[in-house]
């Protein structure tokens, strides 16, 4: 794969990665969005929809509330794409979603260290920030976007080298079955992921009912066609 | 008291919301975003050069502060009106205190548990039947549209309503909106959940099918079960994994 698309999709996971928590939050951060782009800028928006769909599935299982720890599937998607594009059938899908899970493990363990940084650095400046020092609050304010920014495009550039990887290794050494094995274990992941996520949210309650409703006629959908 | 204007800069404290976020950290959580916010109403504060009061509130309104990002204007908004109103320091740090809890619960009610799943699963429906680019780009355009109209929403009427911005809380259509959330959610993901699964495991063989449905529903009980130290990545990781082993061990 050329330069220049590495380039554009590590521009692109920078700005998912600063949309998760930073700026501006519009949700171009979910992994549909990410990955629709994504295989967009590959010329394979085909790969980047369904990628962007198995990882949007992943997604569900996490609600962000408080100072909760997460994954970051936003910039992992663009990397899972970049693994599964070029590489035909199931085992392109189950690559992608290797590098992308790996992926996903960095960025949430860098959104942590990051607010632990950022903390510090809002600790050191307790002061003029008491004496509402305008100034200051903007440096540390600026500063932590700036240096969210580095980490979104720090992960993205190690998710884009583990596609590489992927790609060069990887593809060569896994056999048809293991393809196939790895593209079924991450949908079904995925898939319990999505509906555990769901089930959490709408609870025991009413919602419930609705749910179930929902499912019936989506598998009802699903079989007529 | 100073003189409250009717709308003193309210864009740019609009903008500099949508980087609430920014300074996110484990100390004062939302906070300096928040000031950073707040700042852009409280500087009609400065009086004939005297900028006491003015450095006072942007301090106070920088200090520990969570809530959902998209309702925190309320609370900026509120709180520099307050401050223009000339309520007691004490009080006002007491009034952000107490908008903590239901903005976080209303918004996480409203957004987090609602309208972005809603529209995920219906853009995730929407690809599954082939609408593909399309239900993106209609997934990013409406949220955005909910998504500004109630950070708008939510600055405009903690201005409006300063101490009194409680009763905004309270309105109905954010208590509809809160009732009915959650189940169009459950009704609609249900729904896309079916289509996606045929979808994603299409081009898979008879055995790697029946592979996808044992291992889905194994996974989804052990994530209920085991909800405090399992997630969906650890459950991706783990089947991955597992899944390399068994491809190279059997191949």
């Amino acid at each position: 794969m050329s330069v220049e698309p590495q380039l554009f999709l590590l521009i692109w996971g920078t700005l998912v990665g600063l949309d998760l928590v930073s700026i501006p939050q519009m949700m171009i951060a979910r992994p549909l969005v990410a990955g629709a782009v994504a295989g967009g800028i590959l010329g394979d928006a085909t790969t980047g929809i369904m990628i962007g769909a198995l990882f949007e599935l992943f997604q569900f299982d996490i609600l962000p509330v408080g100072a909760v720890r997460y994954p970051e599937y936003g910039p992992a998607t663009v990397a899972a794409v970049s693994a599964a594009h070029a590489i035909p059938g199931v085992l392109g899908f189950g690559l992608g979603a290797l590098v992308g899970l790996v992926t996903g493990l960095i960025g949430g363990e860098s959104l942590h260290r990051l607010r632990r940084i950022t903390t510090r650095a809002v600790q050191r400046a307790a002061e003029p920030l008491e004496r509402g020092d305008v100034r200051v609050l903007m440096r540390v304010h600026a500063t932590a976007i700036l240096r969210d920014g580095v980490r979104a495009a720090l992960v993205t550039a190690v998710g884009l080298v583990l596609a590489q990887a992927a790609r060069s290794v990887l593809a060569i050494a896994v056999s048809p079955r293991g393809a196939g094995l790895l593209g079924a274990a991450a949908v079904a992941a995925a898939l319990a992921a999505g509906s555990s996520g769901t089930y959490r949210l709408v609870g025991r309650g009413p919602a419930l009912r609705w749910f179930a409703l929902g499912l019936c006629g989506g598998a009802v959908v699903t079989w007529l066609r | 008291m100073a003189a409250v204007k009717d709308r003193p800069r309210l864009g740019l404290s609009f903008l500099r919301l949508f980087a609430v976020q920014g300074s996110w950290n484990y100390e004062r959580m939302l906070g300096l975003g928040v000031g950073v916010a707040a700042e852009a109403l409280l500087r009609d504060l400065k009086t004939d050069g005297n900028e006491d009061a003015y450095r006072a509130a942007v301090a106070r309104s920088a200090r520990f502060f969570n809530a959902h990002p998209y309702l925190a204007g309320l609370a900026v908004g509120a709180a520099a009106r307050a401050e223009h109103d000339g309520m007691p320091p004490t009080q006002i740090e007491r009034f952000r205190s107490a908008l903590i809890s239901p903005l976080g619960a209303l918004g996480d009610q409203l957004v987090w548990a609602a309208w972005l799943p809603l529209l995920a699963a219906a853009a995730l429906a929407g690809i599954a039947l082939g609408a593909g680019w399309i239900a993106v780009a209609a997934f990013v355009v409406v949220y955005n549209v909910g998504h500004v109209a109630l950070r708008w929403w939510a600055l405009s009427a903690g201005w409006a309503h300063g101490a009194h911005v409680v009763a905004a809380l309270q309105a109905a259509h954010l208590q509809r909106a809160s009732a009915i959330g959650v189940p169009a959610m459950g009704l609609v993901t249900g729904f896309a959940l079916p289509l996606v699964a045929f979808s994603l495991a299409g081009s898979f063989g008879g055995w790697e099918r029946l592979a996808v449905a044992v291992v889905a529903v194994v996974g989804f009980i052990a994530l209920q079960l085991f909800q405090r130290v399992f997630s969906g990545l650890r459950l991706g990781l783990m089947a991955v994994a597992l899944a390399l082993i068994v491809g190279w061990l059997w191949p």
